[in-house]
């Protein structure tokens, strides 16, 4: 309940200038008026959301539900499928789970840092073919993606050949895959934020004698914050829940991400698991959200607040 | 990469040992031999590809295996429905699998495509359920040695409907009869997809107006050139077909989920589905019987019979090894009876298959199958599936003239097979 | 993301004198760096020397030289920032774009699958098959002068010995070992051991024996190494004449240059081969007219499903951004990570739920909150589109609200507050000054969003697959299909996957959403230069 320093700066940057003394005096009616319907929204809002997963919810906490057709929500709750995630050796849920942290983790720094610098080379730089570039960018990412799998899959392939680690089967190759779409959409979304940055800032620097490094590394990338942590929670999203290169690349049971082993769950032929199933998704879920409760603060504390002014 | 390669040296010093031990046992082997076949390139390494429950089912078989051969086994979980796919695309590179699990109405494609070589069984054959090694004969040639055999047939509550009925009007009567007793809530449940239906599930209801899909060779293999789906008493189902959707006995919002969980909850007497879905009925106090499916339409109610076997990929980098595997390890008891006990499919291994029927369940499953037809394993099946679906699922719906619909259908896919 | 800056940046920010020793230490890590690429890189193009690979060598060291010449010319600044992205964009898309467009010319599919040699070794090995009724033998695999061979027994108890190329012959039964009834050793051939089996196993399963000088008679084969039966080649190649010939009918097929054996009045064996056909995929739309027709109905709802899927969850989601944002909503935060609830459960799980709650006589949504009415949400043609794009919307409103939130931040406080101070109300803020500035920094994400929902498979396909299906038409369109699943459908769901085809149509798709794309970026360039 203790308020921290990012939401009283952010009170600055509010949309409606109310000093924080007001708060608990706020009259019923204001109240209503200012705020009710802002409630009433996020509640709309988060029923909206939230309650096809409800029914998962409901489904994992059913030893013996299916995700159809069940319309009386928690009829039974029992823990049984979540105790049976990670006592079934053939499937190593908390392996899944391990891995995907690692792989999510890793590609979203990974995509940050070349990110920015790349947004920072197309929004500080000027250079021929800088236009052609950025659009570019974006362009190649439009290219349907039918054919992706097997490309890929003959392209580390031949990596493999050369070395072993990276090849298929191998985490580290599927990062670096991953790491093959750092560029692009991200770049785009940087860039602009990029360019709200006063280049005054970069020139005071460099009459202070930093080089281009120094100013990028010290001096903009905290500036940009919130971007660089909207950018790293899309890129942990898409990494933790991408599933077409993961499972032709992967193959081990060890080695899997979340969304393959989860997905054999139910693609056992007309063997269904669908209880355990939305146990684990239910859980798959939860690192997201955490890392958002936790960069929450950078994306909208309006850390860059006093720097930019 | 780390694993496999550890795995890869696990393996090595596997078959070190073992043959060590051998030598020093026996000493019939001479030295040298010995320490050039234990070189990492010898031998080689078994890769199968399968799919999790089998993998599971066969873990003893597979260590007996590397244990009696001293070769190394490499065991790679896929998903069942795309190991043909991956088998296609990933063979011709040379770095696919020795071995893959897979169903039989794959193989007219496999073999198309060049990816999968013939088994010869030997005399063995004849130690296999006659259906299983046909399902998995193409153009004369067995690809593969069978392991279990599945069809679909009539589940019923007892305490709903006590006798098996001996017809199709008894079976909706009675449905009927429940229905308006309260006691249920669907005469029948047919798991379909309701813009796609389910051809595999209706067609025993479909051959019971006696209407194949192809018609069959001397050699009882089905003659792509002669495409049946649009005859007479197909045309016949399809009317019918609509006049059950019309009376409530097909419904196409139930989904294979929702027929499953709702037999399980006693809302119907009668559902048509597999053997696969018997343990949730068990786990939820059902009591039930399987019996044939009465014939709709006067000729019997067949339905379509698929068997699963392992096969040995044309591009293997161990064919002999593969081979053996095959022929000695898959074809015994143990393998078969393994994988039925996991998967409560009937074995295809005949000695198996009768200890097998002290099972009741796939006793009746089996009774039922007997007298089914192997699904079409020719590539050209593939051809049908959809449109098929499609026109059932317009059918179902009510979009239309039923026998115009169906008529279209079979003309469009004969226009399709001739190119 | 801030672990490469020092602790006390902010003072030597202001002092600024510590510079030259800072750059010492840049210095180093970037030749450390560089070291290590290089040494990774001359590793590599060792490996590639050694196996002759020299077009992967060629751009391998061209690669590395590039690097070297970016991080140690002074110059070349923009190529310091861009080439670690770079490099990996060309690697992993690049190489899918340039692969895609060589399938394209092809015809890798179904039935053409692999090279020609492949194929002929497909057909002749699955048309050698058994001899009805012939004799299973017990062999012992032997090795002599003339190479590999058989060593059988009959199961009349006969031991015959022969290669490839010289016949079964008797084995004179006094220099024959046997063991049991098996003959495992006969004079003058080695008897390979199991394991030397196992080491040529390849030229093992190759082997056949012919039982006598007339072909025609079938070979022996084994492929266990332990048990051999009589085959004959149905299909024979003649290596000269390029042809294959069924010996059981005398048909000879040729290589038409079609990638595939074929006779000349079209009879065509079912295994062909990967051959380049030019731009004859290219042309299939308007070769089949009915796909040609059908693609008009289908492009059109392409382009509404896209541009409603983007629209509508871009509002929603900035309305969020900007409803949630009050700092004296204390409880914004549960709010907020509720909300990206959708976003953060692996996709086709959500498809799979939805399926559920759309059923039209179980679904939740029909059952409890219509009443228990049947409203055909995934059957009825218009109610299907309403479905498909519901469901897309709310798969994807978290992530437009997650980028606007990021996006208000940067826009400047001072700007709203003038406007506030100039007497404008919170409507005229937004809509005046907050929105266009937004709509600059989040167009190019609009744009490319509608390019990734332009080819939005995984939501249509898992919903509805395209259905339901349009009426009285003859190819398998329906009312929910996108350019992308009636390619879908149309190159692999027809029984024949055809990536050839597959990779052209969706080429041809590309060109439009690249069109249309930049297109749009021209407009908001304009849009940004007005500011």
């Amino acid at each position: 309940m203790s308020i921290d320093i990012s939401e009283t700066l952010a009170v600055e940057r509010g949309s409606e200038p109310a000093p924080p003394v007001v708060r608990p005096r706020m009259s019923g009616r204001k109240w209503l008026r200012e705020m009710g319907w802002r409630h009433l929204i996020g509640i709309a809002v988060v029923i909206f959301a939230a309650f096809p997963l409800v029914y998962v919810l409901s489904a994992s906490l059913n030893p013996t539900g299916t995700l159809t057709g069940s319309n009386a929500l928690f009829r039974s709750l029992s823990l049984e499928n979540y105790v049976a995630l990670f006592t079934d050796p053939n499937r190593p849920y908390a392996a899944w789970f391990a891995n995907t942290m690692v792989i999510g983790l890793v590609t979203s720094v990974a995509t940050v840092f070349l990110g920015a610098l790349a947004a920072y080379a197309f929004s500080r730089l000027r250079f021929t073919g800088r236009r052609v570039g950025l659009l570019s960018l974006i362009l190649v990412q439009m290219f349907p993606q039918l054919l992706a799998v097997v490309a890929i899959y003959l392209l580390l392939r031949g990596i493999g050949d050369v070395f072993p680690v990276l090849g298929l089967d191998s985490q580290i190759g599927i990062i670096l895959v991953y790491l093959g779409g750092a560029l692009g959409v991200n770049t785009y979304l940087m860039y602009g934020f990029f360019n709200t940055i006063p280049t005054s800032i970069d020139e005071a620097a460099k009459i202070d004698g930093a080089g281009h490094a120094r100013i990028f590394f010290t001096i903009i990338l905290r500036l940009v914050a919130p971007i660089l942590a909207v950018v790293g929670l899309l890129s942990f999203i898409a990494t933790t829940s991408e599933f077409v290169i993961a499972s032709t690349l992967l193959s081990s049971n060890e080695k899997l991400t979340l969304a393959v082993g989860l997905f054999r769950l139910v693609s056992n032929e007309t063997n269904t698991n669908y209880p355990v199933f939305a146990a684990g998704a239910v859980l798959a879920a939860i690192p997201v959200m955490a890392l958002f409760l936790w960069l929450q603060k950078y994306i909208v504390g309006g850390l860059t607040a006093g720097a930019v002014k | 990469m780390k694993q496999s390669s550890l795995m890869k040296v696990a393996g090595v010093g596997a078959l070190a040992l073992a043959l060590a031990a051998c030598s020093g046992g026996g000493g019939t082997t001479p030295a040298p031999s010995q320490s050039e076949s234990a070189a990492p390139q010898g031998g080689g390494e078994l890769v199968i590809w399968m799919d999790q429950n089998r993998a599971d089912a066969l873990e003893d078989v597979v260590a007996t295996f590397q244990e009696e051969t001293g070769t190394a086994v490499e065991v790679v979980v896929q998903d069942f429905e795309s190991i043909d796919d991956n088998l296609t695309t990933q063979a011709p590179s040379g770095e696919g699998p020795d071995v893959i699990v897979g169903a039989h109405d794959w193989i007219g494609k496999l073999a198309q495509n060049g990816v999968i070589a013939p088994v010869e069984l030997g005399d063995a054959a004849g130690d296999f359920q006659e259906i299983a090694v046909d399902a998995m004969t193409f153009e004369g040639s067995t690809y593969g040695v069978p392991v279990s055999i599945e069809n679909i047939a009539l589940v019923r509550n007892t305490d709903l409907a006590p006798e098996a009925p001996a017809t199709w009007d008894e079976l909706v009567s009675t449905g009927q009869a429940a229905v308006d007793a309260g006691s249920a809530q669907f005469p029948l449940l047919v798991g379909i997809d309701p813009n796609n239906a389910d051809p595999y599930h209706l067609y025993p209801l479909q051959a019971s107006f006696g209407g194949p899909v192809f018609g069959m060779n001397e050699d009882g293999s089905y003659n792509a050139d002669d495409l049946q789906l649009g005859n007479e008493g197909n045309v016949a189902f399809a009317q019918a077909l609509a006049e059950w959707s019309a009376a409530g006995i097909i419904n196409p919002n139930i989904s294979q989920d929702i027929a499953k969980e709702q037999f399980a909850s006693g809302a119907s007497p009668y559902t048509i589905t597999g053997p696969w879905n018997l343990s949730t009925f068990q786990d939820a106090g059902v009591d039930y019987a399987v019996s044939e499916i009465p014939s709709a339409g006067g000729e019997p109610a067949t339905p379509f019979v698929g068997v699963q076997g392992f096969m040995v990929s044309a591009y293997a980098n161990n064919p002999i090894v593969a081979s053996q595997f095959l022929t000695e390890y898959i074809a015994g008891e143990e393998a078969q009876t393994a994988i039925y006990e996991t998967g409560q499919r009937a074995p295809a291994l005949t000695s198996a298959f009768e200890a097998a029927q002290s099972n009741e369940d796939v006793a009746a499953f089996g009774e039922v199958g007997a007298a089914g037809v192997p699904m079409p394993n020719i590539p050209e099946m593939g051809l049908l599936w959809e449109d098929w679906g499609v026109a059932e699922g317009q059918i179902i719906a009510q979009q239309g003239d039923p026998a115009a619909i169906w008529t279209a259908m079979a003309d469009k896919i004969q226009s399709s097979l001739d190119g | 993301m801030t672990t490469t800056v020092p602790k006390d940046s902010k003072a030597t920010r202001k002092r600024g004198i510590d510079a030259a020793p800072q750059s010492m230490k840049v210095l180093a890590v970037k030749i450390l760096l560089l070291a290590i690429v290089d040494a990774v890189a001359v590793f590599a193009m060792t490996l590639l020397f050694f196996r002759g690979d020299w077009l992967v060598l060629g751009l391998v060291a061209v690669v590395t030289l590039l690097v070297n010449i970016v991080y140690l010319s002074p110059g070349l600044l923009p190529g310091k920032y861009l080439t670690p992205g770079l490099i990996f964009l060309a690697v992993f898309q690049v190489f899918v774009v340039v692969y895609s467009l060589y399938i394209a010319f092809t015809n890798y599919g179904d039935g053409h699958n692999s090279t020609k040699d492949d194929a002929i070794s497909a057909i002749v090995l699955q048309n050698t098959q058994r001899v009805e009724g012939s004799p299973a033998y017990r062999v012992q695999v032997v090795e002599g002068p003339g190479g590999l061979g058989l060593l059988a027994t009959s199961p009349e108890g006969e031991v015959l010995v022969g290669t490839q190329q010289q016949p079964l012959q008797p084995a004179d039964p006094a220099s024959v070992t046997l063991e049991g009834d098996r003959a495992v050793a006969v004079a003058g051939w080695t008897s390979l051991a199991q394991q030397d089996v196992l080491q040529r196993q390849q030229e093992v399963a190759a082997l056949q024996v012919p039982l006598s000088d007339d072909l025609s008679d079938g070979f022996l084969r084994t492929t266990d190494a332990r048990n051999a039966f009589v085959f004959q080649s149905v299909f024979v190649y003649d290596e000269t004449a390029g042809t294959m010939t069924d010996t059981t009918t005398g048909t000879v097929y040729s290589d038409l240059g079609n990638g595939q054996f074929e006779t000349a009045d079209g009879d065509v064996l079912g295994t062909g081969w990967q051959i380049v056909v030019g731009p004859e995929n290219f042309l299939y739309p308007l070769e089949n007219p009915r796909f040609g027709g059908a693609l008009f109905g289908v492009a059109l709802w392409t382009f509404a499903f896209a541009i409603l899927s983007v629209g509508l969850s871009f509002f929603l989601g900035l309305f969020l951004a900007l409803t949630l944002n009050d700092p004296r909503m204390r409880s914004r935060k549960v709010y907020r990570v509720l909300a990206i609830l959708p976003y953060a459960f692996p996709s086709f799980l959500s498809a799979l739920v939805w399926l559920g709650l759309l059923n039209t006589e179980f679904g939740f949504i029909n059952e409890v909150l219509f009443g228990s009415a049947n409203i055909p949400w995934l059957t009825d043609p218009w109610l299907a589109k309403l479905s498909v794009v519901l469901v897309n919307v709310w798969l994807g409103f978290p992530y437009m609200f997650l980028v606007c939130m990021g996006a208000l931040q940067s826009i400047p406080e001072e700007v709203t507050e003038a406007a506030t101070v100039d007497g404008a109300n919170a409507w005229q803020t937004f809509s005046g000054i907050k929105l266009p500035l937004l709509l600059v920094s989040t167009a190019p994400l609009l744009i490319s969003s509608f390019a990734f929902n332009f080819n939005n498979f995984n939501t249509t396909y898992m919903l509805t697959r395209g259905g339901p299906r349009m009426e009285g038409v003859t190819e398998n369109v329906g009312h929910t299909d996108l350019l992308i699943t009636l390619v879908y459908k149309t190159a692999f769901e027809g029984g024949n996957r055809d990536y050839g085809l597959a990779a052209a149509l969706s080429i041809i798709i590309f060109i439009i959403v690249a069109v249309v794309s930049a297109i749009s970026f021209r407009q908001t360039r304009a849009l940004e230069d007005l500011h």
